[in-house]
């Protein structure tokens, strides 16, 4: 099979503490918190107040008018507390409550194993009434506003599993048993209310028995294809995918949807066919911890709006510090407050070490556990596992003109490039050596032998150019014809 | 032991921060605690973790891949190498402190390669005073008056060379020792004697004796003192490819076009012309390929630049050789294309990156 890839990247491999491929399902918590902003769309208000009785499933916020879908209770019992809360950098309701420990859920009214014969629009509410029409980055269109575009607008869908992380959920994990009949059923669920578009499966090209596996299972879907794609990061990305899988130019800047396209991922699908044919509400995430830091790393099966320390508990070793992060290494957010509920955007749990030791004589090291892009260290040649650690693992020194940014970018910019023009001021220069083409997935920081932050540098100066009246829209509108544009103004900061 | 080390250190730190004359050398302590103890410093955002190398390591590479051809040098011309090496180090690194000093900077890494490469590039009669002079000429005027590490448009070896070579032309024109060769040759005796031969460049200029490629190879003629023994250098070089730390792109062009022009320029001019396999394996055209025009600082940045700077080098370094009164090429050419390199870079960025796109009044 032809293997598709990009200009740039780089490929994580051989890390220690990746997530093996097992999966529990955690006790229910005696309490949630579960915030009203989740996923893509707007902050919602309440609709319960403090005493009501709610039921696990049950849709305690929804608002028709705004980009957004519904917000569920995850468990059965009472709402004790709604507050401002301020989660990931935004003041958000946050609705607290108290289970009373009856796993059971309410489940969404019509939906049937023959969905088939449901028209288009009893299947897109059931999936906006689940709340996985919220996912991923433009959500899935529907007619009930969950998207910027509507389903009919849809040219391409893409569905991916690539694995470009360090550390990834497990494909197999994910499509593990029935799951694999169950996601092959959710993409002709999609097929059907997204009935002008071209389907794309992207799948990680070293898991060839899932690609085999799932090509048999595909072959009577029409319009779909099958792509194999190199799992470099950052691949996963919707500015690399489309241009990979695709071939088209991406309007930086702006979302996929704006040009007719729906990226979405593998756990997506799932929730689309148990929205569907189950009728379960997403009120369970599943997620994979990850990092040195567990003492086993695995996949866990939680309700939404479990707080972090009650997941984590007893799960970390206690005889280092450790740091952990939300969904990537490279450019997640830390967890530093284990107090926070998780989401419906949390995927990966990654702890890792937050290593300050300074260690003797370390340049000189053989480097049995180092990751490089160079091939300096013994790693690249005996494997005995690599580990991620938050150490600097140098001093910040001048740029010495490497070159490895301006190689690993793949969107084609020059990072170093770029960083002596900001030095040197902010003004259109930057524009014209495509600042804005910069996605901010953080690799020319992490590669830098000098240790320079570039990436961050870059977004600082993007964020200057903007307030300074500086927009990319001037580069971007004319080579496109974007769609949903007005609404997307309205919910541009989402990522 | 690493113990005992530490609290040196730290009782050192305690020290030197409370003297107010010794607060000046902080760089120097700072150097030393960061070489043998790395950063206790944790990413403070994303990314959180990051790549295993530094320029320390980078550094080190360079020097490792140098080896080789060091000890060559000690074998074919005596132990007094090592004291050049020395003073080489000494006399650089002397100013390197005292702009660190004034500077208020962290006193950089990038001292440890120069430092060594200016001693294998010389001539092995060189008088030591003349070591100290060069050193510190090359890293003042090749580095530091352009704001020291990372800023320099020149090499900063070469530099020193160049200014030897111009201030002291009979050391560079027929001062070339016979090496040692068989038995343990140079590691038992100090210097050579006092029997001078030509260079097989100059030899070539002179009588169009072409020397064979074993003995090229092998190092065994006279030449500077690290680029005679050419299957080390060819080691060493390969390795720096290898590890990604020098860029191939350079290294292969340069000799790739060195070859085809001295090909062309044999047919047509074989007497002024020397046939392309000499021309690659005399004098420092493999030294300079693969160790001073990889100098990521003073090269281009872009691919494209990479691979123009490359075929200009071997141009220059054979016509240089052929047409003008120098039998060395390579100094001139490369400190020559490094005062290229930011053009050829704008140039390359420049097509790369057009104009924004205007919008047209509707």
């Amino acid at each position: 099979m032809n293997i598709l890839t990009f200009k740039g990247g780089y490929r994580f491999k051989g890390f220690t503490g990746r997530a093996a491929n097992k999966l529990i399902t955690l006790d229910l918590p005696s309490t949630v918190r579960i915030p009203l902003r989740q996923g893509f769309g707007s902050t919602l208000t309440p609709k319960v107040g403090v005493g009501d009785g709610v039921k696990a499933g049950q849709i305690i916020a929804q608002d028709d008018k705004l980009v957004s879908s519904p917000i569920h209770s995850s468990v059965n019992g009472t709402v004790t507390k709604i507050e401002k809360v301020n989660y990931f950098k935004r003041s958000i309701d946050m609705v607290t409550i108290e289970s009373d420990g009856d796993p059971g859920y309410e489940k969404l009214a019509g939906a049937t194993k023959e969905w088939e014969k449901l028209p288009n629009q009893e299947i897109e509410e059931l999936i906006y009434k689940s709340g996985a029409s919220s996912l991923n980055r433009e959500g899935i269109p529907t007619s009930f506003k969950s998207s910027i575009i509507n389903s009919e607008e849809v040219v391409d869908l893409i569905i991916h599993g690539i694995s470009s992380e360090a550390y990834n959920a497990s494909l197999k994990t994910l499509l593990e048993g029935k799951n694999l009949y169950n996601f092959v059923e959710g993409i002709k669920i999609l097929k059907k209310i997204m009935p002008k578009a071209r389907i794309h499966l992207a799948l990680n090209s070293r898991k060839k028995d899932i690609i085999e596996s799932v090509k048999k299972l595909t072959s009577n879907i029409e319009g779909l294809k099958i792509h194999a794609l190199y799992s470099k990061y950052p691949q996963g990305y919707d500015e690399v995918l489309i241009p990979t899988i695709l071939g088209k130019k991406f309007p930086y800047g702006y979302s996929a949807a704006n040009i007719g396209i729906v990226v979405l991922m593998l756990q997506t699908v799932l929730h689309v066919y148990d929205a569907v044919v189950r009728g379960k509400p997403l009120i369970e995430r599943i997620l994979a911890f990850c990092g040195q830091a567990f003492k086993e790393n695995l996949h866990v099966k939680v309700r939404v709006g479990s707080s972090l320390a009650d997941i984590l508990k007893d799960r970390l070793f206690t005889h280092f510090k450790h740091r952990v992060v939300l969904n990537s290494l490279l450019t997640g957010v830390e967890l530093a407050d284990l107090s926070l509920p998780i989401s419906r955007e949390f995927s990966q749990i990654i702890a890792i070490r937050d290593d300050d030791l300074r260690r003797f004589l370390n340049f000189m090291r053989p480097g049995f556990h180092s990751d490089s892009y160079s091939n300096t260290f013994i790693s690249q040649f005996v494997k005995v596992g690599k580990i991620a650690t938050t150490n600097l693992r140098g001093d910040q020194r001048p740029c010495i003109q490497c070159g490895y940014c301006s190689e690993v970018c793949p969107v084609d910019i020059m990072p170093t490039v770029l960083d002596r023009y900001i030095k040197l001021g902010i003004n259109e220069t930057l524009m014209r050596f495509g600042i804005f083409n910069c996605i901010e997935c953080n690799l020319c920081s992490y590669i830098c032998p000098s240790k320079i932050h570039l990436a961050n540098n870059l977004k600082d100066a993007k964020t200057k150019l903007i307030e300074a009246g500086c927009d990319n829209s001037l580069c971007i509108l004319p080579k496109f014809n974007l769609k949903g544009l007005d609404d997307y103004k309205g919910v541009k900061n989402l990522r | 032991m690493l113990g005992i080390l530490r609290r040196i250190l730290d009782e050192a730190e305690k020290i030197i921060k409370k003297t107010p004359i010794l607060k000046n050398f902080f760089p120097v302590f700072e150097a030393t605690d960061d070489f043998f103890f790395a950063t206790k410093k944790t990413t403070r955002f994303a990314p959180h973790f990051l790549d295993g190398i530094d320029i320390k390591r980078f550094m080190s590479f360079v020097i490792i891949a140098l080896i080789p051809a060091t000890i060559a040098g000690v074998y074919f011309f005596g132990l007094r190498v090592l004291l050049v090496i020395a003073i080489s180090y000494a006399a650089g690194g002397l100013v390197e402190v005292a702009f660190s000093v004034g500077r208020k900077k962290p006193l950089y890494e990038g001292f440890l390669v120069t430092g060594l490469i200016f001693p294998l590039i010389l001539p092995p009669t060189i008088p030591l005073w003349m070591v100290a002079l060069g050193a510190s000429f090359g890293v003042f005027f090749g580095k530091e008056v352009f704001g020291g590490t990372g800023r320099n448009i020149f090499n900063p070896a070469l530099v020193g060379r160049v200014f030897l070579s111009l201030a002291f032309p009979e050391y560079f024109a027929t001062m070339w020792q016979k090496p040692f060769w068989g038995g343990l040759g140079g590691f038992v005796k100090f210097m050579p004697d006092s029997i001078t031969g030509a260079t097989p460049l100059i030899n070539f200029k002179s009588t169009q004796d072409v020397a064979t490629w074993p003995c090229l190879l092998m190092g065994n003629l006279p030449g500077s003192i690290g680029e005679t023994f050419r299957i080390g250098i060819i080691i060493g070089g390969v390795l720096l490819l290898l590890v990604k730390i020098a860029e191939w792109r350079i290294s292969l062009t340069y000799i790739a076009s060195a070859f085809i022009v001295s090909f062309i320029g044999h047919i047509f001019l074989p007497e002024s012309f020397a046939p392309p396999l000499f021309q690659i394996l005399s004098g420092g055209l493999l030294f300079g390929a693969f160790f001073m025009a990889t100098d990521p600082v003073s090269g281009p940045l872009t691919h494209q630049g990479r691979w123009i700077y490359g075929i200009l080098l071997g141009v220059l370094t054979i016509l240089i050789r052929t047409f003008t009164g120098f039998v060395e090429g390579v100094m001139f050419a490369i400190l020559l294309m490094n005062a290229c390199a930011p053009l050829i870079d704008t140039i390359i960025i420049n097509i790369k990156f057009k104009d924004i796109p205007q919008v047209e009044e509707a």
